[in-house]
């Protein structure tokens, strides 16, 4: 079902992209574009191993590549893709879609979009497959998991977006309204407890979703407020266990993902805030001989963050934030939480090239871990160094 | 004689400071722009003026003219600037604007694209385009 939706959309795109030089008259007409950017990390943690990488020893495996092309054939009319090969210690090493879509704006007030589209369902979720936008090495992961990017990114489908003014006194209101599918791949940062607890997922997990926000610029300048709703509907997929001798299904149940957000910036200050909640909870059957043929499975993840960041000259900026996550439905432990602080600085040498260096104090093991990684088992503290360079064009 | 010095010296750099000028198209239903419509559309956050009013902007490359556009309209320096437009273009929400060498080539670019609105120094030629005087 969901790879036939997305052979939908895909061809939907493939049909426009084709047709899209023909309503144009050159190729200079159409405004191609091809722009991309790449980075090099390098991880060191002083306890657990992170993002499957081996850490603990120091570690450069996590490396992206991105491409990005988009061509404007008319004025209203706008084609875009971007393709990106990563490597994220153990997973990657693989391209992926980020997104391929055509979009239609009418004008500021309305517009819409179809194929594989970013999902505007946080304040910085349509940004954070985009490294040289913002000064980060790691956006904070109780809202951004970076091993779960490329799901929460986008979706097979469709959104409606625009830009409402409404007076000088009232501001103007940013909303987006979205339906598709999305996919988890097998690997992804969500289904890694799953893989823990010794199940698997050859397929990942799809599930259709519909859901909107609305972003509010007041007319106070800088300040922004906004709330997303995505709602997730039901949805099956095989599941496995016993490496692989049993197979079952993996029935999610549908739930809302709420998201609540808040921004300013002044000068060159800024300061953003953030709250999500995932209440997620699914069946997994499996036939005999299987001792429990129904196990439930469930999280109910909350996470915010708080974060400020100050450009100390045009080339230099720096910032902090704090970022928590709690999983309601985990035994009471470090397992259940996790407590970020980052201090994070980045540094533009020219146009194109960038560093930066973040230090992370992490109390709590819910995010950014796995077990088959750290065979001793997981130490409740860690400390994180990110250094990573930058290139963009 | 070191008085007269500096200040000849003076008179030289404020000499080499462009003094910018916004300029569009003669078909472009407007007399004058905002600060705040000249810093949205110039950086990507909308295609429209606050009257609704669809544009074109047109860069200029790196140079004494983009540098004092950008201090005194858009308070960022270069790099900041283009890594702006290029999370629009990231994000598949923007395509980067025809960014153009000279002064000649920006006049010649409004000159002939109804919605096009651009920046030059305004001691170059600009006959055919309109000036926008920046409220």
């Amino acid at each position: 079902m969901i790879n036939a939706f997305r052979s939908s959309f895909l061809g939907v795109i493939a049909l426009v992209t084709v047709a899209a030089p023909v309503c144009a008259q050159s190729i200079e007409d159409l405004n191609l574009q091809f722009h991309g950017y790449a980075t090099q990390s390098f991880l060191y943690t002083t306890k657990n191993n992170i993002l499957t990488a081996n850490s603990s020893d120091g570690s450069p495996a996590w490396t992206e590549a991105v491409v990005n092309l988009s061509a404007l054939p008319q004025p209203k009319l706008r084609i875009s893709l971007q393709v990106r090969y990563s490597i994220i210690g153990q997973l990657g090493n693989a391209f992926t879609l980020d997104y391929a879509a055509a979009e239609y704006k009418v004008n500021d007030r309305f517009g819409v979009r179809f194929g594989k589209v970013k999902t505007p369902s946080s304040l910085y979720n349509t940004q954070q497959d985009i490294d040289p936008s913002y000064m980060w090495s790691l956006l904070p992961q109780s809202v951004y998991p970076v091993l779960s990017r490329n799901s929460l990114l986008a979706n097979f489908g469709g959104l409606a977006f625009g830009t409402i003014p409404l007076g000088e006194k009232f501001g103007k209101l940013v909303y987006a309204g979205y339906g598709g599918q999305i996919s988890l791949a097998s690997n992804d940062g969500f289904i890694i407890p799953i893989k823990d607890a010794g199940f698997g997922a050859p397929n990942g997990y799809g599930e259709t979703l519909a859901g909107g926000s609305l972003r509010w610029k007041t007319p106070i300048p800088g300040l922004l407020i906004g709330a997303a709703n995505s709602h997730d509907f039901t949805s099956s997929v095989p599941i496995t266990y016993d490496a692989g001798l049993i197979t079952g299904t993996f029935a999610g149940k549908p739930f809302n993902n709420q998201t609540f957000s808040a921004s300013y910036d002044h000068n060159k200050f800024s300061v953003a805030s953030e709250y999500t909640r995932i209440p997620f909870s699914a069946l997994i059957s499996l036939p005999a001989p299987f001792p429990y043929p129904h196990v439930p499975y469930s999280f109910d993840n909350r996470g915010w963050y708080g974060m400020a960041s100050y450009k100390i000259t045009g080339k230099w900026a720096a910032g902090l934030y704090n970022s928590q996550f709690f999983n309601h439905a985990a035994a009471k432990g470090p397992a259940r939480y996790s407590k970020d602080w980052a201090l994070s600085t980045r540094y533009d040498f020219n146009e194109y090239l960038y560093a930066k260096a973040e230090q992370h104090w992490i109390d709590g093991t819910a995010v950014l871990y796995d077990t088959w990684n750290n065979t001793g088992g997981l130490q409740p503290d860690t400390h994180l160094t990110i250094l990573k360079m930058g290139v963009s064009f | 004689m070191k008085k007269i010095v500096g200040v000849l010296i003076g008179l030289c750099a404020f000499g080499a400071h462009a003094q910018v000028i916004v300029i569009a198209n003669p078909k472009l239903d407007i007399s004058e722009i905002g600060r705040a419509d000249v810093y949205h559309v110039f950086t990507g956050g909308s295609s429209a003026l606050g009257n609704g009013t669809k544009v074109l902007p047109a860069l200029q490359n790196d140079g004494k003219v983009e540098d004092e556009f950008l201090k005194n309209y858009i308070h960022k320096p270069h790099a900041a600037f283009m890594a702006t437009w290029r999370s629009f273009v990231f994000a598949g929400q923007a395509t980067l604007p025809k960014s153009l060498e000279s002064d000649a080539e920006v006049v010649e670019f409004v000159a002939t694209h109804p919605n096009a609105i651009g920046y030059i120094d305004k001691a170059s030629p600009h006959a055919d385009v309109k000036v926008l005087p920046v409220k």
